[in-house]
């Protein structure tokens, strides 16, 4: 196909397994099929990959589901309005504890063995502990205050009453695995690669993964600014087919390991291979002396059984919406009905693209 | 972890900057062009969770970071943290990207973008960032009481109408009534419509 612009595309991203689809409609040519000269922009901290999405050095970006819906708001940074013109992925995150932590929620429950998933209610007696002994509380990390991380951690102590009990902070993702060994945090919750670092490093133990918590839910999307979407429908569109394409070639498990090799010649080019894997292969890891927990929708791009998961829809985005509010990052004088007026979220695009892919295999 | 401590020797008042920039020699460059200012720079590198103990034990009273730097989100989220003061961010970026982020950060967010440190112009534009950040605080804390204070004329309104509607009361009976309990209880007159508005409500 013709070139479409005589410019490059900008697409940022923060480097982790589930930047899969870009990396693989890179990879596969789908871009280049388009007319699109896309370039991908890793970029080290989600404040500047929305900073430079805000200002236009980007054109796009992989960003977290709640990302858009703040900056629309203007929770946080600056107020610009975005759109989500496709949902990229599903699940991908999981709770991983330090080595030392999980040892003793052992031997404080008298267990053996820890069961997968572990209930969070089993940290009681730690939190009961550090209270009693006058230590600090239990701290953990995600990776950002408007990610489903954080509404993950959240959801997942409040099943025990246990989140005015721990302290939730924020560190990048390629911080955790460090910081755990010098043991700042005593747990985290992080897409991966980051989880299998550490089990692979034998300093942590992953306790369950984001599907355990909310079973498949939106976890990154494709966002631009609303400017960007009203001036360039067509660029969009092919954009979004691209992606779709890739996230379809992911979806059949004989592909994975191509992606995870794929990501490991890249984004991820300091991470083993080891680590990179085994979550694209419904595999996850839990600890060194342990076999891997299966996990089919450990990383999920694509479903050939459910509607699209990848279709933007206002049921996804209220969902979000909705932990936003239960973490208090909306004000209560934000009234509902502004909410659902709400239209980040946005379909039109998607469908285009989608009517196009079905054109072209007749 | 590298700690660098500029002399001060001139000041009305001393204000203590965090540096956070892994470039050797731009860190290098900043401190020389704040020698002899009313700045004390701290100056580490990307450091991870640590960063948390730094602002906790320096106080900074403005922060100034790369703006490629992984220690952003950290820094980006103690805003969400009450314990924490809300502080003036400075952020380098290269040249040619400085100027496009800082129209989009104008709006008065924490960020204020400069270009690399060109020594004649670091002391401005860090006394530039601290006046348009404290003009921010006000109008912001301006927007606040504003909000507050008609939210406590909606509470009010609110409940004279119940009482007008349950009570049988004039307008004016009512206002006075709350005014009295307000005055009786020495509470506000929002908190006295506050408690009203539950009570006529669970009586209804």
């Amino acid at each position: 196909m013709k070139n479409m612009t005589n410019r490059t595309l900008k697409l940022g991203f923060v480097p982790l397994t589930d930047s899969a689809p870009l990396i693989t409609a890179l990879k596969r040519g789908y871009f280049a099929e388009l007319g699109l000269d896309v370039e991908l922009c890793p970029q080290n901290s989600w404040s500047t990959l929305r900073d430079k999405l805000q200002s236009g050095m980007l054109d796009a970006a992989q960003l977290l589901a709640p990302m858009p819906l703040a900056s629309t708001l203007g929770l946080d940074g600056a107020k610009v309005a975005m759109k989500v013109p496709l949902v990229l992925s599903q699940n991908g995150n999981a709770i991983t504890l330090s080595k030392h932590l999980v040892d003793e929620v052992l031997s404080l429950n008298k267990l053996s063995d820890l069961p997968f998933p572990m209930p969070a209610k089993l940290l009681q007696a730690s939190v009961d502990k550090r209270k009693k002994e006058g230590k600090e509380k239990l701290r953990l990390a995600s990776v950002f205050p408007y990610s489903c991380h954080q509404y993950q951690i959240n959801d997942w102590l409040r099943q025990a009453n246990l989140l005015e009990h721990v302290d939730v902070i924020t560190l990048p993702p390629s911080a955790m695995a460090e910081s755990l060994v010098a043991g700042m945090i005593d747990g985290f919750c992080v897409g991966g690669p980051w989880n299998a670092k550490s089990v692979r490093e034998e300093s942590g133990v992953t306790v369950l993964t984001s599907y355990h918590i909310w079973k498949d839910k939106t976890e990154k999307v494709l966002a631009v600014t609303e400017l960007f979407f009203d001036q360039n429908p067509e660029l969009l569109i092919r954009l979004v087919t691209a992606l779709i394409k890739a996230c379809e070639w992911l979806e059949p498990q004989i592909n994975r390991f191509e992606a995870a090799r794929w990501l490991q010649q890249s984004a991820l080019s300091d991470e083993p291979l080891d680590t990179i894997a085994p979550s694209l292969l419904g595999s996850c890891i839990t600890q060194a002396t342990k076999s891997p927990q299966l996990v089919p929708n450990y990383n999920r791009f694509m479903s050939s059984i459910e509607e699209s998961i990848n279709r933007p829809l206002d049921i996804g985005q209220k969902w979000i919406l909705t932990k936003m509010r239960e973490a208090n990052q909306i004000s209560i004088s934000v009234k509902s009905i502004e909410l659902d007026k709400l239209a980040v979220f946005e379909n039109s695009i998607f469908d285009e693209a989608m009517k196009r892919i079905k054109e072209a295999q007749l | 972890m590298a700690i660098k401590i500029s002399k001060n020797t001139h000041s009305d008042k001393v204000l203590s900057i965090l540096l956070i920039d892994d470039n050797p020699e731009r860190a290098d460059a900043l401190l020389k062009a704040l020698q002899h200012s009313r700045y004390h720079i701290n100056h580490i590198v990307s450091s991870g969770v640590s960063l948390l103990k730094q602002v906790n034990d320096l106080k900074p009273d403005m922060v100034v970071i790369d703006i490629e730097s992984p220690d952003r989100d950290i820094l980006d989220s103690l805003h969400t943290l009450s314990s924490f003061n809300p502080k003036p961010i400075v952020m380098f970026a290269e040249q040619e990207d400085s100027d496009t982020i800082t129209q989009s950060v104008k709006s008065g967010v924490s960020a204020y973008v400069c270009g690399n440190a060109d020594p004649s112009r670091v002391r401005a534009i860090l006394d530039a960032a601290l006046a348009r950040f404290e003009d921010y605080q006000s109008v912001k804390q301006e927007l606040v009481s504003t909000k507050n204070k008609l939210e406590a004329k909606q509470l009010i309104d609110q409940a004279k109408r119940l009482l007008i509607t349950t009570k049988k009361m004039s307008e004016e009976e009512a206002f006075h009534s709350l005014r009295k309990m307000a005055m009786d209880t020495g509470q506000k007159m929002e908190d006295v419509s506050k408690t009203i508005i539950s009570l006529l409500n669970t009586i209804k």
